[in-house]
């Protein structure tokens, strides 16, 4: 394991540093986006293989993870996630808070400039993220700077961000998620969008050469880039690829030295590959089963606590991924030590068959019933786990009938709050808030997907933004988690661990948490 | 013969008007559209949607919708796909030129195996070479073409530690990476083809090497290469070639499967991440030029029937 990458011990630590910091941390660019290797030469080219592709290349616009996947290499927020659960400054140098909470001052990074050759000023900070946080420009992003009322830009190297309460998650929402710092007035064309297909104008280190739908995207080492001597790598070619078998054979093949796969036990086979380097990084994603509090008999609590104790999680987590993960309770594995609860002081997590059964009765279900469990298309660790929890609900009489649908028609269902019984799979950048919030907030605050509508835990999930004092963050959201594992409007039932390959001449590569390739920017090639 | 022209094409255009109309309309009938995709899981901003909705036109009526887009379409102008940002006219030049270029290397490759292998078999029916070729054009027309896919790739890297780029590239861009791109896709796809020939030749050989012409030049004594090479090849040509034509209609449609076991950027793959993106202007044009491509072959070989056969002429 790299010593990079955040094990338990690096959680901790990670989650010490949160609770011991009242601001976000002053800059250290040592620590973004991986550690610097002093061997590090520059130069070569690398070539990665990835299952998905991204549709288009506008940060502002474009939800998916294979879009931020990229993305992050070309363009930048004020802040980095590190994974440890703190916001380091990135295109800011440091963060003032006002004592009310409501004015975040930001002193920006000198000597920055964007690929067009431009120097970045705060009148581009000030541009971007009015653009993103304006719902009218139709940003994903949008809803997470709903507290934010106005950004003004007093002095060529300083931003302040008015908000109308407090938002102790503002730096972690200011990172690479969505948006990012752009040219001022570049989406004055109604077509910029579609023009970051073919030009990067962030500040990455890396810019835009080519994109070729279907086929590959190219980047290429960004001179101009503000950290000096870095990246190290010329060019990166992100080459799509059909299946993990081919995957596979493009690595010993050495048509690709790197390649990270959906299904870790895929890498199985490249074990004991000569010049072949398997490695398991913990991540920052969560596989779960999803429960519509407004569907059918899921409108009764007793119901969901039922399904919740009849689903052997570890079971599952074998079946679907050969135990490369880590049964979850509340919180995705990499923020557990710093943000979850122990799962042993959770209500409904562990297999307790003769409770399901009186729960169901008690619900006026003692037969049991029929229920539609959906899984999507393409996500293949679904297929099993739904054969297995259909198995284990079917021990206490909830006979399941799986329905597999299309990405695209299970998103139009889960946007509509009509999701029923569903598998889900997403993450989070490392903060609660962000992890939280838009999931389980009451509507029109949150987006409420399940129909939980739960007053109590929306008013923790508010006070969880608007106290700064990292101590009395942790105690809210622990709150919070108990009252989810409680009502269980969601079971969640393990993290996947992320599994990389890469070819011997890959140096430095460490994977984020995120399953973002932030690690190209450190990583060199030897030979 | 003008008349059956006119009435021909006035029959294409009313099947490409339907066809346009019934893609616009499904499109529409699947759940889902490009603003969900684009939002994803990130909340349920309606302003947002709604930002989105009037970019794109979506809130608009439908017959409007679909107006703009014929009256555009009549005009050459399919628009441009609403994630790429490029025009899709030329989106789908540059994904066909990649499966033209696979359809017709494997037509090729399939054409030089097959055709001599079926000769050969029905040359010596009943041999144990037959029986060879046979089994050979059964394993052929048996084996899915995705499976054969497969195994070409993993064994390549297992017997020689070798496998295809992934990053596709143009004959005019790097002609070597080129051919080492389409190398396997065209084998999977050309052994399934070539044993279709080979099946398909046999039994025109068998047939045609028991007609009296046959068996008077081989008692007349001439060799067996002008035998078999010019007598009988020559009458098998003519079936041979209403089959190439049919192989390569069955090419191109076969095409999506093997586009992407190999990542390759052609038409099938274009369409097929344009359906899961909901990007209908892709969808919709690239669909109308693949029911154009149909309507094209078949009135070319009406009008070819019609001045072959004066019945058909009269109408």
């Amino acid at each position: 394991m790299d010593p990079w990458t955040i094990g338990r011990r690096g959680a901790l630590l990670g989650g010490l540093a949160a609770t011991a910091l009242p601001r976000p941390a002053q800059a250290d660019d040592d620590l973004l986006y991986g550690p610097r290797d002093p061997e590090a030469r520059r130069g070569g080219r690398v070539t990665v293989g990835s299952l998905i592709e991204p549709p288009a290349l506008d940060p502002f616009r474009q939800a998916a993870d294979a879009r931020i996947r990229v993305s992050v290499l070309m363009y930048q927020g004020l802040f980095f996630e590190d994974q440890s659960g703190v916001a380091r400054p990135l295109l800011a140098t440091g963060a003032e808070v006002s004592p009310d909470g409501r004015s975040w001052t930001f002193r920006l990074r000198r000597g920055v400039k964007f690929h067009t050759g431009a120097a970045m000023s705060s009148a581009d900070v000030k541009y971007s993220y009015d653009f993103m946080r304006d719902a009218r420009n139709g940003s994903p992003g949008a809803g997470d700077l709903s507290s934010v009322e106005a950004i003004e830009a007093p002095a060529e190297d300083v931003v302040v961000f008015r908000l109308s309460r407090p938002n102790a998650a503002l730096p972690m929402t200011l990172t690479n998620k969505y948006g990012a710092v752009v040219p001022k007035d570049f989406f004055a064309d109604p077509n910029s969008g579609t023009r970051m297909n073919e030009i990067s104008v962030g500040t990455g280190p890396f810019r835009l050469k080519q994109f070729r739908p279907n086929s590959v995207l190219v980047m290429e080492r960004f001179d101009g880039y503000w950290m000096s001597g870095q990246p190290y790598l010329d060019e990166i070619t992100f080459a799509v690829m059909p299946n993990s078998a081919a995957m596979a054979v493009a690595l010993q093949s050495r048509r690709i030295d790197l390649a990270m796969f959906s299904r870790p036990q895929d890498t199985q086979p490249l074990a004991n590959v000569a010049g072949l380097s398997v490695r398991r990084w913990p991540s920052l994603n969560q596989k779960t089963v999803d429960l519509d509090c407004n569907y059918g008999p899921l409108k009764d609590v007793r119901v969901r606590q039922a399904i919740a104790n009849a689903i052997d999680r570890k079971a599952v987590m074998d079946v679907s991924i050969a135990g490369y993960g880590q049964v979850i309770g509340t919180m995705v594995a990499g923020m557990q030590e710093a943000w979850g609860v122990p799962i042993a002081e959770l209500p409904n997590q562990t297999v307790d068959l003769d409770r399901a059964r009186k729960l169901l009765a008690d619900a006026g279900h003692a037969g049991g019933f029929d229920i539609d469990l959906t899984t999507i298309i393409g996500y293949d660790w679904m297929d099993p786990a739904a054969v297995t929890i259909a198995e284990q609900l079917r021990r206490v009489g909830i006979r399941v009938n799986i329905r597999r649908i299309e990405l695209g028609v299970w998103i139009r269902n889960f946007r509509a709050r009509e999701m029923g019984f569903t598998f889900n799979d997403w993450g989070t950048t490392p903060d609660p808030s962000l992890l939280f919030y838009r999931h389980f907030r009451a509507a029109p605050e949150g987006a409420d997907f399940r129909n939980w509508n739960n007053a109590r835990a929306s008013a923790l999930l508010d006070r969880g933004q608007e106290v700064s004092d990292p101590a009395q963050r942790r105690a809210i959201y622990a709150e919070f988690q108990k009252i989810l594992a409680e009502e269980v409007p969601t079971i969640m039932m393990f993290s996947s661990d992320l599994l990389t390959v890469n070819t011997a001449r890959l140096r430095n590569y460490a994977q984020h948490g995120t399953g973002w390739y932030f690690g190209l920017a450190k990583a060199w090639v030897s030979g | 013969m003008l008349g059956l022209i006119g009435r021909r094409l006035a029959a294409a255009a009313v099947a490409a008007f339907l066809s346009a109309l019934a893609v616009f309309l499904l499109m529409r009938a699947v759940p889902g559209d490009i603003v969900g995709q684009m939002l994803g899981q990130s909340g349920n901003d309606r302003t947002a949607e709604a930002a989105l909705r009037t970019f794109f036109g979506l809130d608009r009526p439908l017959y409007l919708q679909f107006g703009d887009w014929l009256w555009r379409t009549l005009q050459g102008d399919l628009g441009a796909s609403w994630y790429q940002g490029k025009r899709v006219t030329a989106m789908i030049g540059e994904a066909f030129g990649v499966t033209l270029q696979l359809a017709l290397m494997t037509l090729l490759v399939s054409t030089l195996v097959g055709v001599p292998l079926g000769m050969l078999a029905g040359i010596r029916a009943g041999s144990k070479l037959d029986a060879a070729i046979q089994a050979f054009a059964m394993l052929g027309l048996s084996a899915p073409v995705f499976w054969t896919g497969l195994m070409l790739l993993v064994g390549a890297v297992a017997a020689f530690g070798w496998s295809p780029p992934f990053a596709w590239m143009g004959p005019t861009e790097d002609l070597a990476d080129n051919l080492s791109i389409l190398l396997l896709p065209v084998i999977s796809l050309g052994l399934l083809q070539a044993a279709a020939y080979a099946q398909f030749v046999r039994g025109l050989m068998v047939a045609e090497l028991q007609r009296d012409h046959i068996r008077t030049a081989i008692a007349k004594g001439l060799p067996p290469a002008t035998v078999y090479g010019v007598h009988a090849l020559r009458n098998v040509l003519i079936p041979l070639t209403t089959f190439v034509g049919l192989i390569l209609v069955q090419i191109l449609g076969g095409v999506v499967v093997i586009e992407s076991l190999f990542s390759l950027p052609g038409l099938g793959r274009l369409i097929l991440s344009a359906l899961q993106g909901r990007d209908y202007p892709v969808v919709q044009g690239a669909l109308l030029f693949v029911v154009l491509i149909a309507i094209t072959v078949n009135l070319v070989i009406d009008l070819l029937y019609g001045l072959f056969d004066p019945r058909v002429r009269g109408g």
